[in-house]
């Protein structure tokens, strides 16, 4: 398998079938006379950031810190080794509420959608 | 039966998508500038949709991805930055022109400025989007989008010279206004080729659950539905040829000369037939646009999305239709004059299309997403052919836009 070519920018999806972003990075473990070891998938905009250039990286981590706290300062990551089923989808045995992830999102949901009349 | 039924729902709704404010907008100029001479643009531009259209859904029934997927995962997320963010600009132009073309027909049944109206349609359509689901907001435009077919009986009842009309589908040399001829050409194909039309139609085909099973109806819903919107922008084009231009408007400056054209066929209720026929086409490609904008981007970052959610379970799809209605009514309410808009973002849309299209030529070549599916020789050709065709109109529209422009 290539990874680059078949991995990165899949949809990620948890155990509930959530889609939860976009594998927008990858972490691989370097290891002298063999081969990189990919360890954990990287996700969220200071990935995406970094994928532009450094300072776009930087930038957006800034960014990140500013608005989500300490939790948001770092791109999130989850396992590899979580990796449960690779198709349309890359699906990992996770929760999303589990995790930082969708922070942005349930903010979005508690403070605006969810207040407009009719959100369901 | 099912089968049939759902050919016949999608030829109906690709209507709806085909013809919108830009459609009717430049068939109507070019129709009262140049007669029938400009009427190969439109099958052109039809013609090429087709393909584009097939292809979207193919890719979709086959790969079970979209095509802004597709996009982002094929070529990663620097490349896709490009064409998301033509597609947003873009996007964003049509929706205040779709805005516009509403708030116009609702002056012209009112008499109330067209500015007022920008911020209750944008609410308006944000109320559907907000409360409705896919199929509701699908079956609601096509079924109302049935009524522009008034274009179509007028233009036939006007008895016009069909060889006339036949020689105007190959494309001649102007012999006047050389650069507002190829401005209109270019304002058409960006109207009939529009990147939201396709595109939708992936996430259609996706929110519908299309697998391969569904390729022949793809088939004949991207052709008989484009064919089906293409006929009712030439019967727009030919109406105002025979009556725009005998009563001496040759240059459409102003939305307000429109609803004359069906007036002579139909009398008062030709007013009506265009003011409703306005105002349907251009709220129901509103309401795909927000759509379209909000699919963009949730697939592009992998975020969850899907018409058929309560907002509350995809509140990052569910903000970008709104802040992009939103957006979108401000130029509207504040006066810009819809028609201009109209026909800027439909030479806009023409030049942006090399971004949209050249992944095409790709995805539908790889064995990964389409397996045995691929492209065949004349489909690659034709997705050529769109590719240079878009080169060309992305180098042209500048200039044309200055110089021959209304």
């Amino acid at each position: 398998m290539k990874l680059l070519r078949d991995i990165l920018d899949k949809q990620v999806v948890d155990r509930e079938q959530v889609k939860i972003g976009k594998v927008d990075g990858l972490v691989a473990e370097l290891r002298p006379g063999e081969p990189p070891k990919i360890v954990a998938v990287e996700l969220g905009s200071i990935t995406l950031g970094r994928r532009l250039g450094e300072r776009p990286g930087r930038w957006m981590a800034r960014v990140a810190a500013r608005l989500g706290g300490k939790r948001h300062a770092e791109p999130h990551r989850i396992a590899w080794n979580k990796v449960r089923d690779i198709g349309v989808d890359i699906e990992f045995d996770i929760d999303v509420r589990e995790t930082a992830i969708f922070d942005w999102q349930d903010w979005l949901r508690d403070h605006v959608i969810g207040r407009i009349p009719g959100a369901g | 039966m099912k089968k049939l039924l759902e050919i016949s729902l999608g030829v109906v709704t690709s209507v709806g998508g085909f013809l919108e404010v830009g459609s009717v907008a430049t068939a109507a100029q070019a129709g009262a500038a140049f007669r029938f001479q400009l009427i190969w643009a439109v099958v052109l531009g039809t013609f090429c949709i087709i393909f584009l259209v097939e292809m979207a859904g193919r890719f979709a029934a086959v790969s079970h991805h979209t095509i802004a997927d597709g996009i982002r995962e094929r070529f990663g997320f620097n490349a896709f930055l490009w064409p998301l963010l033509a597609t947003l600009l873009v996007n964003f132009l049509v929706m205040a022109a779709e805005i516009g073309g509403v708030a116009i027909a609702l002056e012209l049944a009112t008499g109330i400025g067209f500015q007022w109206w920008a911020l209750p349609v944008a609410f308006l359509a944000w109320l559907f989007l907000w409360k409705g689901t896919f199929g509701f907001i699908e079956k609601g435009v096509a079924i109302l989008g049935l009524v522009t077919l008034c274009f179509v009986v007028g233009a036939v009842m006007l008895k016009p010279d069909w060889e006339q009309v036949a020689a105007g589908a190959v494309p001649t040399l102007p012999d006047h206004d050389a650069a507002n001829y190829w401005f209109m050409a270019v304002s058409i194909l960006g109207a009939s080729i529009s990147p939201y039309l396709f595109m939708f139609y992936s996430s259609g085909a996706i929110e519908d659950e299309w697998d391969k099973s569904y390729l022949g109806a793809n088939r004949a819903i991207a052709g008989l539905g484009m064919s089906f919107g293409g006929t009712i922008a030439i019967g727009v084009l030919i109406v105002a040829a025979l009556v725009l231009a005998a009563h001496g408007i040759e240059q459409v400056d102003d939305y307000h000369q429109l609803p004359l054209m069906l007036i002579p066929i139909f009398g008062f209720w030709g007013f009506v037939l265009f003011v409703a026929s306005l105002g349907i086409a251009c709220f129901g490609a509103a309401l795909e646009i927000g759509l379209q904008q909000a699919y963009l981007v949730a697939q592009g970052f992998g975020w969850t999305w899907g018409e058929n959610l309560k907002p509350r379970d995809d509140p990052g799809f569910s903000t970008v239709y709104t802040i992009l209605l939103v957006l979108a009514a401000i130029p509207i309410a504040l006066g810009l004059d819809p028609l201009k808009l109209t026909i800027f973002s439909m030479a806009l849309t023409a030049a942006s299309l090399p971004l949209t299209v050249v992944p095409f030529l790709f995805l539908l070549n790889d064995e990964r997403y389409v397996g045995e599916h691929r492209n065949g020789m004349i489909a690659n050709a034709a997705v050529i052919f769109i590719i240079a065709l878009g080169f060309v109109l992305a180098i042209v529209t500048i200039p044309l836009q200055i110089f021959g422009g209304t």
